[in-house]
């Protein structure tokens, strides 16, 4: 699946062709908006990753011109500016989603994956890690033969690591996604620290092997073996 | 653009013309008094000149009437006055002084009634009195006249030492009042000298208050109060800017340091993992600065758009509390939660949790392990009320002030280890603001500390009483 990153800061664009390649995705970088926007017209990609401060042409105006052409390829904008106006602006010009910087190279991916699954039903109510077994319409879940106690939110949180299961989660995903706390707050990343800690004592209990491993400075990641 | 004059100018020119306005009222009042005064008593002469002469009409031998006996006393005033007499067929009887130069009164007004009259003869003003009487029981015409150009005269000389008085005494107190009104001012200038000299680096000066109580003194002390409160803000600003410049350094020096370290060295692949999970660690703990750091400054700016909408406080703080009893937990507290659903309030739902959310988190982190946490929250007198309660170690009277001060800490270290930026309360404090309320820190009557929320409600709802619930166990 190819994508193509309007980027200007090099190193940011670096990091970005460097995290979704890792992932096996197809990468084209472009450093101005103009080059962007040709490449956009000439090629076929399936997801656009759009900073909005490029020298030149800003990225709204390229998603405008995009958009004013039919292309519907989907757009994630990036931007410096947490200014509701300029969120709001973009969605509304036709931008699929977007991250404020910094962001944290987890969530990308998380939204890049969103993005891209996006229009297939692909909801899965089985979820299955290892012997680690979870029934979304059954609220059930197992580690082998031991049933798994879980309290609604413990189960919330196992559900999300298992749907992301092979890739890290940030606190601010879980935050968000979990917990639907809009904003992050230190109160809440310590009451996610502790969620975690009680879940892993009972997922990864009776010496069974580690399935929820901690990526310090990072998040969280759900898969059998080494983080 | 001209610049208007000074205060001093203006002073003295109002003065002076309000002055010259009310001497000329008083001049012009005066002048008409005086006037009105002098021709009433030369009225006045003429009745009695009238009277002397009707004394001494008497007939005389041959059926004649005439004037008898020598009624002038004072033969120089000849040609200033004068009477005539006629008989009531318009004869002459009698006419004496300077009478001559008057011409013949018109029989038919003359009335028994003396009546008096103004003539103007060769530019020369007469004042006459004329009436009919009887003399040695015949009917006569009597006149008495008298010049009015002495008076005149008088009168005249009034009005020139009033019109050339006035505008000298107009001046005169022109001068004076602006010497008047420089005296009076100068404290000002002074007032003015002095606080030029109180800037940015010298904040800590007052300006000198000799008499409190007059007006410059209670313009000084105005003056003081605002340098005062200038002073405080100042002191704020440069606190908040050291603190903030040091909590921002910090992680930076960490990241640093770690980056340096780490190269020196070759190391094994998990030891360079360690390092980067730390400096990320560093980076998170900066990202989250800087957000918290820009909130508030959109805050201050007022550029922050809330979306308003009808919130119950009760069932707010419940989910608040449960998401963060799992802490409390941790620490063997027991945190519940007493008071009503039904409390609405106009806000910002997730403004106003952060609020709820950091009291309570703050709650949480200073109350000793095994103790009691309560939230209640209520209604009263159209507010809503929501306090936490504690029985932490209590804020001292002289933090209190402080308490939601950014990156103010009661205890260095101990918020440090907890993870604590120092913006918790500040930003429960901007929240509670910008939402219309007010946020305040008391002593608990059992020790602890109790902090309040007071916002205004949204409209008078249904009175409910929610039974008390206890966190024990997350949601």
């Amino acid at each position: 699946m190819r994508i193509l990153i309007v980027e200007d800061e090099r190193k940011i664009a670096h990091v970005l062709a460097s995290a979704l390649k890792a992932e096996h995705y197809d990468v084209a970088v472009a450093p101005t908006g103009e080059e962007g926007f040709s490449r956009v017209n000439a090629e076929v990609f399936e997801l656009v990753v759009l900073d909005l401060m490029l020298p030149g042409r800003s990225g709204l105006e390229i998603l405008q011109a995009l958009r004013k052409r039919r292309i519907e390829t989907p757009v994630l904008i990036l931007t410096a500016r947490d200014g509701v106006d300029d969120r709001v602006l973009g969605l509304d010009l036709g931008a699929d989603d977007y991250l404020v910087k910094p962001f944290a190279l987890p969530e990308l991916l998380a939204r890049v994956r969103a993005l891209l699954r996006r229009g297939r039903a692909a909801d899965v109510l089985r979820l299955k890690a290892a012997d680690l077994e979870l029934d979304v319409v059954g609220r059930r879940a197992n580690r082998g033969d031991r049933l798994l106690e879980l309290t609604t939110r413990e189960f919330e949180l196992l559900e999300y690591l298992l749907r992301h299961q092979g890739h890290l989660v940030s606190r601010e995903m879980l935050a968000r996604e979990v917990w639907k706390e809009p904003r992050r707050a230190t109160p809440l990343d310590n009451v996610i620290d502790v969620q975690i800690a009680r879940l892993r004592r009972k997922v990864d209990a009776d010496g069974a092997a580690r399935l929820i491993h901690t990526v310090r400075g990072v998040g969280f990641v759900l898969r059998e073996g080494d983080p | 653009m001209r610049a208007a004059p000074s205060i001093r100018l203006r002073l003295t020119g109002w003065y002076t013309v309000v002055l010259f306005l009310m001497l000329l009222v008083y001049a012009t009042a005066t002048f008409l008094a005086v006037r009105h005064e002098f021709l009433e008593q030369l009225d006045d002469q003429l009745r009695d000149d009238f009277e002397t002469a009707e004394g001494f009409l008497a007939a005389a031998p041959g059926g004649r009437i005439a004037l008898s006996g020598d009624r002038h006393h004072d033969p120089d005033d000849d040609h200033d006055r004068g009477s005539d007499v006629w008989t009531a067929n318009g004869d002459p009887i009698d006419r004496s002084g300077a009478a001559g130069a008057l011409p013949p009164v018109a029989l038919a007004a003359a009335t028994a009634e003396p009546r008096y009259e103004s003539l103007t003869v060769d530019a020369h003003r007469w004042r006459t009195l004329t009436g009919r009487t009887l003399a040695g029981g015949r009917s006569v015409v009597l006149r008495v006249s008298r010049s009015e150009e002495r008076l005149r005269a008088q009168l005249s000389e009034i009005l020139v030492v009033l019109v050339l008085g006035l505008p000298l005494v107009v001046a005169l107190a022109g001068a004076g009042g602006y010497v008047l009104a420089r005296r009076a001012l100068t404290p000002i200038d002074h007032l003015a000298t002095e606080a030029r000299r109180i800037t940015a680096d010298r904040l800590h000066d007052r300006l000198s208050v000799p008499n409190p109580h007059d007006e410059i003194g209670r313009l000084a002390a105005v003056i003081n109060d605002t340098f005062a409160r200038l002073e405080s803000s100042f002191d704020q600003l440069r606190r908040f800017t050291a603190d903030a410049s040091h909590e921002l350094r910090t992680p930076l020096a960490v990241i640093r340091g770690i980056g340096e370290m780490e190269l020196k060295d070759t190391r094994t692949a998990a030891e360079y993992k360690d390092a980067i999970g730390s400096m990320l660690e560093e980076v998170d703990r900066l990202t989250s600065l800087v957000d918290t750091l820009l909130r508030l400054s959109h805050g201050d700016a007022g550029t922050i758009r809330l979306s308003r909408e009808s919130v119950d406080v009760g069932r707010l703080v419940r989910d608040m509390a449960s998401s963060l009893a799992l802490l409390a937990e941790e620490r063997n507290q027991q945190l519940t939660v007493q008071g009503g659903d039904g409390v609405l309030v106009t806000a910002d739902r997730l403004v106003l949790r952060e609020a709820i959310t950091n009291v309570i988190d703050n709650a949480i982190k200073y109350s000793p392990k095994a103790s009691d946490i309560l939230v209640r929250v209520r209604q009263q007198s159209g507010r809503a009320i929501v306090e936490v309660v504690d029985h932490g170690p209590g804020i001292a009277p002289e933090h209190r002030e402080r308490i939601f001060d950014r990156f103010f800490r009661v205890d260095e270290a101990r918020t440090r280890e907890s993870g604590g930026t120092g913006l918790g309360l500040a930003i429960a404090k901007w929240a509670v603001h910008v939402n219309g309320g007010a946020i305040s820190v008391e002593d608990a009557p059992a020790g602890g500390s109790v902090f309040r929320i007071v916002l205004p409600m949204a409209t008078s709802p249904v009175p409910h009483q929610h039974p008390t619930q206890h966190m024990g166990e997350p949601v």
